[in-house]
């Protein structure tokens, strides 16, 4: 199989963060191994950029939890990559806003849990939201773009009209409404999570007429909760086509929550293998590579270079084997156990149960950095 | 997709954020901004180049001496790549 060039890398350089949101995408439980150091992950840049990469995001955990994050931000502008920063905006002083810029951060995705202090702090664990909005003042001030982020779910769905308007005040460029993915910690939480189809409609609806009033201003995407879908989410646009996560421990993975969701694929890891070796020729990149691996009723559907047979991980967590069509699609035959999980958050009624929220791993060891300054 | 009537005087710009950048790749100009890649093609590539503090007008005219092309065909393409751009919050029209 030939692959394609990569597009986007991204880089979860630390599973640490400050908040504890039930949401999480990270895996449950993480390997103790040492992150990456600054010397590694600018090694990991320059041969992502050598692959193709143009875009490159810094994740987590939170990534501003890493104090090299200014140099490897201008490692990969020196790898002529596009810089986003994905970050809850804890721990984003003047000092730091000015470090980054500087480095040459070409934009920042800042995440936000509802518009409303309490809430948004109760679904963080942590007083965040007060701290959240100065960062976004001060991304501002620094003239660098911001998309705001809201990941949406039972508990505050019905507030996405305050949410736009937090956005307009906040005078994001760019507002992700998007409806929580079930992985990681997510999965685990998901009874909590799940929104009622009656929230999802109107949700729908809220956001649809925000984004037809604010054309041209802030450029709003709503992303729907799949399992309300009859057709599957296009996951990654294909399996190693277009992207590659890696994680703070250096593990290679074609999807960012493949490694908690698909537990008998072995993963690659940049301290064994260079990226490129492991992009073209390692058996997880190329397991579901193209179209080749798909069962019926994927293998003959006219729609099989559209969605590519939906998400490998929901297919594992789901029905047990990631090779199967993605549960969502109302042509599985699995898709029966998706309408059960639905049926189950309509009779929850008020009898929402409580989440569990994320922990951070205490076993990863932290690595000592040296800021080139 | 409306068009919006662009006007010959309006001065088209990267959006903020955005970056046209060679992809070393393909050796093809591509636009970067937030969470996307544009590629683009040989006409948008030419008018994005020129997106410089340049007037629409000044666009169509370097490009109609360029490939000795008719300046009102010329004109209704780049006005169509322009609209384009600037629905995708890539360019701004000051």
């Amino acid at each position: 199989m030939i692959a394609p060039r990569p597009y986007a890398l991204l880089a979860e350089i630390t599973y640490r963060c400050p908040l504890h949101c039930p949401y999480c995408s990270n895996p449950t439980q993480t390997r103790s191994d040492q992150e990456l150091t600054t010397s590694e992950w600018t090694r990991v840049i320059r041969e992502a950029a050598a692959l193709g990469v143009l875009q490159i995001g810094f994740s987590g955990g939170e990534p501003l939890a890493r104090r090299d994050l200014q140099d490897l931000i201008r490692a990969a502008r020196e790898a002529n990559l596009y810089t986003n920063l994905i970050t809850s905006g804890i721990g984003l002083d003047d000092d730091r806003v000015r470090a980054l810029r500087d480095a040459g951060l070409d934009s920042v995705q800042l995440s936000f849990q509802s518009d409303n202090t309490d809430l948004a702090d109760e679904i963080a664990g942590a007083r965040a939201q007060q701290r959240k909005l100065d960062a976004a003042a001060k991304i501002r001030a620094a003239g660098i773009p911001l998309s705001l982020n809201f990941v949406i779910h039972r508990r505050n769905i019905d507030r996405l009209t305050e949410m736009i308007a937090l956005a307009e005040s906040l005078q994001a460029e760019r507002v992700e409404l998007a409806n929580v993915q079930f992985y990681g910690w997510a999965f685990l939480n998901r009874a909590a999570l799940l929104p009622t189809r009656e929230q999802v409609i109107r949700a729908r609806e809220i956001a649809t007429a925000a984004k037809a009033r604010l054309t041209g201003k802030i450029d709003i995407f709503y992303v729907l909760p799949d399992y309300y879908e009859n057709r599957p989410k296009p996951c990654l646009n294909g399996w190693g086509q277009r992207y590659l996560t890696v994680n703070p421990i250096g593990d290679v993975l074609p999807c960012p929550t493949a490694s908690s969701a698909i537990p008998d694929l072995r993963f690659e890891n940049v301290r064994a293998r260079e990226l490129d070796w492991i992009w073209r020729e390692s058996e997880s990149f190329n397991r579901f590579r193209g179209t080749e691996w798909m069962p019926e009723p994927c293998q003959s559907c006219p729609q099989r270079e559209i969605d590519f047979g939906g998400c490998r991980c929901q297919a594992a967590l789901l029905t047990g084997n990631p090779a199967n069509t993605d549960p969502v699609c109302d042509l599985s035959p699995n898709r029966a156990t998706v309408d059960a999980v639905l049926r189950g958050v309509d009779s929850l009624g008020y009898h929402v149960p409580a989440w569990t929220y994320r922990a951070n791993p205490k076993e990863v060891q932290r690595v000592q950095y040296v800021s080139r300054g | 997709m409306q068009t919006p009537t662009i006007d010959g005087s309006a001065q088209p710009r990267l959006a903020r954020g955005v970056r046209l950048q060679t992809d070393s790749k393909t050796g093809n100009r591509v636009l970067l901004f937030p969470e996307g890649v544009l590629e683009l093609n040989e006409t948008a590539q030419d008018i994005v180049c020129r997106c410089d503090g340049r007037t629409v007008a000044e666009i169509v005219q370097a490009l109609a001496e360029e490939y000795d092309a008719d300046p009102k065909m010329l004109g209704a393409d780049v006005r169509d790549t322009l609209a384009d751009l600037q629905q995708r919050k890539l360019i701004e029209l000051t």
